[in-house]
């Protein structure tokens, strides 16, 4: 069981249904980010089901747990995860980067305080989730703050910066997650800048760090409970995703950007559906 | 001071809150400690100057609201977003140019965009140090002065540190303060200068030409007037301590009133005071004879502060040949 009552095959449930979602709305755009939105869906489903603590009537109720998306552009799944969760209406998202639509390319507070802070700048995110856990801590205030970068934004010094800070001060009420799904715009990460292990560099700058696969719900359940437990220091947790993940023929296809026709959607709507091809 | 006094200086709607403390306070680091006994969403953010930047008292005081955050200013700044968004009122400090120019991204993103109080505060403006081009802001201005929501605040040195601290703080979203080094302990006699977000001060009425200044060039300005009036010049003198909002109004009453209009600035000519004026100018369809006195778009190097002052051109007699040049132009 998670820390909001839901089990692991709720979760999955979830997570199906906002894959579902992201095929649906990247197709009406035609071109978008697909890929990560598909590898990321588990990591989505439970941390925005399973783990934060947040009220659908209130977005901005003080006692939230904070969650910051860093990676701003993965909003097919941001969005689809915002209506599923019950925080806007799913009616919403047919308007999904259209001239005017709060719901932006890259994730803006424009659409509320569900978006806790406007990123897209790669390597902000962290920052400004420590500066969150500082305060709320000294505030002795409850909420927990979680963040979720992507593996390559790890190539912005800011991220090592804040990382740092975040070990020095051994912040216990923050907890990151890292989709890595080796993509970036240029291609596959190593390619671009070798990263490994990511893990134990951050284990060297004080955190406790966490790898796993982060297409398993269970891991990542597993993660977040020993993150809770974990008050002496901040936890990273190493989500090893793939690109597509959920249908078979997008699977591990590194396309930062991807188009994708109504005849594939419509055989990946298929595919997370369970029709046989 | 007296609580009427203060409440007779204007522009502080929330005076009382934070205390003619803070309000009275002749050095930043007094003034900001006042104001954070007097407010407990104060925090204090360092990059590793705490002596510099006048947070020792701060740190010395009220440990448990000090957050040093190492050299990292890019941090420092999200961290301070993070910061006012969890009910905060952070203030971030390090140099002028390592306050701006170094983390202008983050500073758009994290605190001008969402409009948050976080205040950004930068001592060493301008060519005034030793340490060189490194350490000279000499654009700092011009960068805040572009962000939306941003506001921009250069006193002209301790009388008016209080005031620009209240003035920043009354400001609900993010602001630049631009401050100097105390070189000497501050005079408490001379009388203390207010400070309203949006308008200049005219310190010192005259007829021929008016001086527009900002920061420590206030006093420059201030002594051009006394060796032109011993030339038969006379010289109106405004302080024009917030840089944004601008006081266009104020610019362009003085430029009907004057045959002559003079900018002096410890920034470059672009993008500061002086071209803040000569687009109020532009703007309002006031034509007036003008020059601009400040760094000319060149870097500077290490040197002395009058030696600098010197080389560059911002001294009071660098103003005041300004200002007999335009006068003989008519």
């Amino acid at each position: 069981m998670t820390r909001n009552s839901l089990s692991v095959a709720d979760l999955e449930e979830r997570a199906l249904a906002l894959r579902r979602r992201v095929v649906q709305m990247i197709e009406k755009i035609r071109v978008g980010y697909l890929q990560q939105g598909l590898g990321a869906a588990d990591i989505f489903a439970a941390v925005y089901f399973g783990e934060l603590r947040l009220r659908e009537d209130d977005p901005d109720w003080p006692v939230r747990d904070r969650c910051i998306l860093s990676t701003a552009h993965n909003t097919a799944l941001l969005y689809a995860t915002f209506a599923e969760r019950g925080l806007i209406a799913p009616a919403l998202l047919e308007h999904y980067t259209e001239d005017g639509s709060p719901l932006e390319v890259n994730a803006s507070e424009r659409l509320g305080s569900l978006v806790e802070a406007t990123c897209g700048s790669l390597g902000q995110g962290l920052s400004v989730a420590v500066g969150m856990a500082l305060s709320l801590r000294r505030q002795d205030h409850p909420s927990r703050v979680y963040v979720i970068l992507g593996d390559g934004e790890l190539q912005e010094g800011q991220v090592w910066e804040a990382a740092l800070s975040a070990g020095g001060h051994g912040l216990g009420n923050l907890c990151m997650v890292i989709d890595r799904n080796a993509m970036q715009v240029e291609g596959h990460t190593d390619k671009v800048v070798p990263m490994d292990p990511i893990g134990a560099k951050f284990a060297a700058f004080g955190w406790n760090a966490l790898e796993i696969d982060g297409n398993r719900m269970a891991a990542i359940v597993e993660a977040l409970d020993r993150a809770r437990g974990t008050t002496d220091r901040p936890t990273v947790i190493v989500a090893h995703t793939t690109a597509g993940a959920g249908v078979p023929f997008l699977e591990g296809q590194l396309r930062h950007v991807a188009r994708i026709t109504p005849d594939e959607a419509k055989r990946a709507m298929d595919a997370l559906n369970g029709v046989a091809a | 001071m007296t609580e009427t006094s203060i409440a007779g200086m204007g522009g502080f709607k929330d005076a009382k809150f934070y205390r003619q403390e803070a309000l009275g306070a002749r050095s930043y680091g007094q003034a900001l400690l006042a104001a954070a006994k007097a407010d407990e969403r104060i925090v204090c953010l360092g990059a590793d100057l705490t002596q510099p930047t006048e947070t020792y008292l701060f740190r010395d005081q009220i440990p448990e609201r000090f957050f040093m955050l190492g050299i990292q200013e890019a941090n420092m700044v999200g961290v301070a977003g993070g910061m006012a968004r969890a009910g905060d009122i952070p203030f971030a400090h390090s140099f002028c140019v390592f306050i701006t120019r170094r983390v202008y991204d983050q500073i758009a993103m994290q605190a001008a965009y969402p409009k948050l109080p976080v205040k950004l505060v930068g001592f060493i403006p301008g060519l005034a140090t030793e340490l060189g081009v490194s350490h000279q802001a000499i654009d700092d201005i011009a960068l805040m002065r572009a962000l939306p929501n941003m506001a921009v605040i250069e006193p002209s040195g301790p009388e008016q540190i209080g005031a620009a601290l209240t003035a920043a703080l009354d400001y609900d979203g993010p602001v630049y303060l631009r401050l100097s080094i105390a070189r000497a302990k501050p005079d408490e006699t001379t009388p203390l200068v207010p400070l309203e977000l949006g308008k200049g001060l005219v310190v010192r009425e005259g007829t021929d030409v008016a001086i527009l200044a900002s920061g420590s060039m206030v006093a420059q300005a201030l002594a051009a007037a006394d060796q032109l009036a011993e030339l038969g010049i006379s010289a109106t003198v405004a302080n024009m301590a917030s840089l944004k909002p601008f006081d266009t109004a104020l610019v362009e009453r003085l430029a009907r009133q004057h045959p002559a209009m003079i900018t002096a600035e410890n920034h470059s000519i672009i993008g500061g005071l002086g071209s803040a004026v000569a687009e109020t100018l532009a703007l309002a369809g006031v034509a007036t004879r003008f020059a601009m006195v400040g760094v000319r778009d060149v870097f500077a190097e290490g040197g002395t502060t009058p030696y600098l002052m010197e080389k560059y051109g911002l001294t009071a007699r660098h103003i005041a040949e300004k200002a007999v040049e335009l006068h003989r132009r008519r």
